[in-house]
């Protein structure tokens, strides 16, 4: 239908198509869309075999919403992708995926996406032929030296990772800067040292108990869709597995733990000395093997003074003690609040520490073995690079900077001052399906074809059960004939800076399934040609890798005090930027399934937000729905306060992933980014980004407004539609 | 009416409770009820050899294809069956316009002298096939199944499927005396609904809107 449909003609269309309906059957000219000769209705030429025209086809393919490679199956009719869900055969997700996957499509088909390629010109982004933006690339590139070009992408894996090596390689550049705003770095730190490896294998499958940090494994951390599959079965043992949870702002873990603890971010190194401190002195767990310097620590903080310093009852901190004896094997789980601290290392080494003391590894963190192939390996990134960008970008270092599946001009704070580092970099190439902050300061602007459009190979950095190669392939034509793969435009870079190897491809594909048939023939079925191996890895989705087995070592390594930092006189209230399922780090924003699924917790849609405990709200006489400031040292954010029982009293919670100035229609101008106030701490160990450490004020501007999310109501208002139990009955009959 | 008085006795009770207006609207219910009820046994059940085509009639627009398709010739002339070419009738919920391959496959040797045939060949040449105008068309909201129908009308009352075009010509007319298809019927709502109720068809909303 063509033509704009106003008040007016909604109403004469829906009359008309009234009487339409009261007089069907006689011989009245049709009305509202009964159109004849408007739309065409285009044959095959030659079909496939296999298609009917109006019956879904299934395609394997793998998801790149965000990090964790689950492999989907896409349903294709006529040459479209209607519908993706989760891949049966994938170990990553078992068949499900999340509400980020299910929203792929909304990327896809998304009317913001970028249709050409544009190279600035007189301050402008204006439309360029793939030619003259290629060229230009490739001048400014052999103007440089090879030291001052840099690659700036999110996490990254498979033969693009390795094309992106090649190209650095290549050029004779080093620089390939990784970063996430939603990471593990810290975790994996600790995990390196201490176990040997940086993402083990976690059963929690098996655990009796799991105690997660802030680790909000059903929503945001490491691979939720696995874990949520997983979390399932841990409830369905023999002996429900119990869940209890310690964080500063309920998640989605958070909120279905059996028990939730509220505690102040930064104390929960701390906490984990003092379960220690329990385990050893009334458990005779053993801390002989330990270093000195960690049983001091241990002897240090008893459970009354870890209780104080976190604002937690000591009498908790026993009963978890005595479950987790009881409850053997347990796993215990540190997440973005205990890594977002200056002492991020300590407190998640102080927390990975009780694994040890109760004998969880090698029952609960199991290993993942050697991968084979290092070059596919994942580039997981968290937000140290931010600084090595900045400061390289400052001092001058950098000519040339790809950028790739990252926005780094949205996810630094502003104390980072990541704006004049960019402005710093005469030379930017941004490879993007949508105008975001980092693509609209770009010189050249290079337009991606989406994930359904592509060709792919995929490692996760988490891999549940035998490693896999995620194949993702194209579910259908691209939509815009303008724009290019990933993989095609770092062979177009690669036929140039290394002409003699990669001239032979003639496009990605054509790389791909080379690289798949040089494989070695353990990962093929015997007997297969390379030809039908190549199929059935594309019908299958992935290809599944052997790996030697390998034992997890122990080492409990020296850790510093984790002491939480002092109170801060200015600034009373710990800032949380909480990450969301749906939205992401604010990659999601321009989707409007995922800004209209409501926030699991507070349940708002399509905007941003401050949870403020009820308490700390009378103190600072902020009502439900006011509008408030939160303040740090770097910057002011307006938002509107919830007030909700789901937090810490001192803590005040700001959702990612809103507050864009770009990335489309549904995104721009909408809600606040609470990245933009965090102080510049680094995790002095691994220099990571201290995320959780910056404190605020919120003061009320006085103005207020009616907050829109699903289910207005914390009372079931007399229904019982939830019906409860009195505590000691259930303690009678649960035996909890 | 007995069903009817029998509530108004007991109704005395109901008044104490519920006011004068719920009674009424609770009696204007009951007897909905009551005149509803044999026409949902006889529609659920009915889906005998007797069947009613769908009347009304509809003067369609002359819609200009690429090629003049001559449906006489294929039909009328040479007997052949709708479901050779619009094979995917009886699998799909769309009935399909055959692809390319198959005009070809007998347009390589018949006929290769006529003008439309040689424009089918540049097509086919040229690897892209004729963007024919839809004719028949429902909105979007409409989900409409080829098969079923089919099934309804041809399969479950062993119909001999060579006179399949008798049974198409309940929605699209006289093809067979047709050049390119023109619509002859409404292919509204109501037209359905009365073909619905008349041969036993479902009568939920969401069989069609959903």
């Amino acid at each position: 239908m063509s033509g704009k449909i106003d008040r007016r003609n909604f109403l004469k269309i829906m009359g008309l198509g009234g009487a339409g309906t009261a007089l069907g059957g006689c011989d009245l000219p049709s009305t509202v869309t009964l159109e004849e000769g408007k739309e065409e209705v285009v044959s095959y030429l030659m079909p496939e075999e296999y298609v009917i025209p109006g019956v879904g086809v299934w395609y394997a393919s793998t998801c790149t919403q965000c990090a964790a490679g689950c492999g989907i199956h896409g349903r294709v009719r006529e040459g479209r992708v209607l519908k993706l869900e989760g891949n049966p055969g994938s170990s990553m997700n078992s068949g499900n995926i999340c509400m980020m996957g299910q929203a792929g499509v909304q990327g896809h088909y998304n009317p913001d996406r970028i249709k050409t390629p544009m190279m600035r010109e007189g301050g402008n982004l204006v439309a360029v032929s793939w030619e003259k933006a290629m060229n230009t690339i490739q001048e400014k590139l052999s103007a440089a030296s090879g030291d001052q070009v840099a690659w700036f992408t999110g996490t990254l894996s498979g033969h693009q990772a390795a094309l992106v090596n090649n190209h650095l390689e290549a050029i004779g550049a080093k620089k390939h800067y990784v970063h996430e705003p939603i990471n593990t770095s810290v975790w994996q730190a600790v995990n390196k040292d201490m176990l040997g490896e940086a993402m083990p294998r976690l059963r929690i499958d098996k655990a009796q108990m799991i105690l997660s940090f802030g680790a909000d494994f059903l929503g945001t951390w490491v691979s939720p869709v696995h874990f949520a599959g997983e979390y399932a079965k841990f409830r369905k043992q023999k002996r429900r597995g119990l869940l209890v949870t310690i964080e500063p702002k309920m998640s989605l873990t958070g909120a279905n733990s059996d028990l939730w603890i509220p505690a102040k971010p930064g104390s929960e190194g701390v906490i984990a000395l003092g379960i220690a401190n329990l385990l050893v002195k009334n458990h005779s767990k053993d801390m002989s093997a330990l270093p000195a310097d960690i049983q001091g620590l241990i002897n240090k903080y008893d459970a009354t003074t870890a209780a104080n310093l976190a604002g937690v009852d000591p009498k908790r901190l026993q009963r978890i003690a005595e479950l987790l004896v009881e409850r053997s094997p347990s796993l215990v789980l540190a997440g973005a609040p205990v890594e977002g601290q200056a002492k991020g290392y300590a407190s998640v080494a102080a927390v990975m520490l009780l694994n040890h003391l109760l004998g969880n590894v090698g029952q609960t963190i199991e290993s993942q073995g050697n991968f084979p192939f290092a070059q596919l390996k994942t580039r997981t990134g968290g937000s140290s690079d931010l600084f090595a960008f900045v400061q390289a970008a400052k001092n001058k270092q950098l000519a040339a900077v790809f950028f790739y599946g990252s926005n780094p001009k949205f996810t630094a704070p502003a104390a980072i001052e990541m704006d004049s580092a960019l402005s710093d970099v005469p030379f930017k190439v941004a490879i993007s399906q949508f105008m975001d902050e980092t693509t609209a300061v770009a010189d050249v602007v290079l337009p991606a074809a989406s994930y359904l459009e592509d060709w792919g190979t995929h490692v996760a950095a988490y891999q549940p059960e035998q490693p896999l190669i995620g194949v993702q392939q194209p579910l259908m034509e691209k939509l815009y004939a303008d724009t290019k793969g990933f993989g095609d435009i770092m062979l177009d870079l690669l036929k140039v800076a290394k002409k003699d190897v990669y001239s032979a491809f003639a496009d990605y594909y054509a790389y791909l399934k080379n690289a798949h048939a040089a494989m070695p023939a353990n990962l093929k079925e015997a007997g297969m040609s390379d030809n039908d191996a190549w199929n059935a890895a594309l019908q299958n989705g992935l290809i599944k890798v052997a790996t030697g087995s390998k034992s997890m070592m122990v080492n409990p390594v020296s850790f510093a005090d984790p002491a939480p930092a002092a109170a801060d006189s200015k600034y009373g209230l710990h800032f949380v930027p909480s990450p969301r399922l749906g939205l992401w780090d604010g990659r999601h924003a321009n989707l409007p399934w995922l800004q209209e699924a409501p926030d699991q917790i507070t349940k708002v849609v399509w905007d941003s937000w401050a949870e403020i405990h009820p308490s700390t709200a009378q103190k600072l006489g902020i009502k439900h729905g006011s509008i408030i400031n939160v303040e740090s040292e770097h910057g002011t954010v307006k938002v509107q306060a919830i007030v909700i029982k789901s937090i810490h009293p001192d803590v005040i919670a700001i959702p990612m992933g809103q507050g864009h100035e770009e990335y489309g229609r549904y995104a721009k101008g909408r809600g606040a980014n609470p990245l933009k106030l965090l102080n510049p701490i680094k995790e002095e160990t691994t220099g990571e980004l201290a995320i959780y450490a910056t404190r605020v004020n919120a003061s009320p501007t006085g103005k207020k407004e009616v907050v829109v999310r699903l289910g207005a109501s914390d009372t079931q208002a007399g229904r019982r539609l939830v019906v409860t139990v009195p505590i000691e009955q259930y303690q009678r009959t649960e035996g909890v | 009416m007995a069903v009817n008085k029998q509530n108004h006795k007991s109704s005395s009770r109901l008044k104490v409770l519920l006011g004068k207006w719920h009674i009424r609207l609770a009696m204007i219910a009951v007897a909905t009820a009551l005149a509803v009820y044999p026409f949902v046994v006889v529609s659920s059940s009915s889906t005998s050899n007797e069947v009613i085509p769908p009347g009304g009639s509809h003067n369609g627009e002359n819609v200009e294809q690429p090629i003049e398709f001559p449906h006489n010739i294929h039909v009328k002339d040479n007997g052949i069956n709708c479901m050779y070419c619009h094979t995917y009738a009886r699998r799909s919920k769309v009935a399909g316009i055959p692809p390319t391959s198959k005009c070809m496959g007998c347009h390589k040797v018949i006929a290769t002298d006529k003008p439309r045939i040689q424009k089918l060949t540049e097509y086919w040449e040229k690897k892209s096939p004729p963007p024919w105008k839809k004719v028949h068309d429902v909105p979007d909201f409409v989900h409409f199944t080829h098969e079923k129908h089919l099934k309804r009308f041809v399969f479950d009352r062993d119909f001999p499927v060579e006179n399949v075009k008798e049974v198409c010509a309940f929605c699209h007319g006289d093809v067979e005396n047709m050049t390119v298809a023109h619509k002859v019927k409404p292919l509204n709502m109501g037209w359905c609904k009365t073909c619905h109720m008349n041969n036993g068809g479902p009568g939920d909303c969401w069989k069609c809107h959903k």
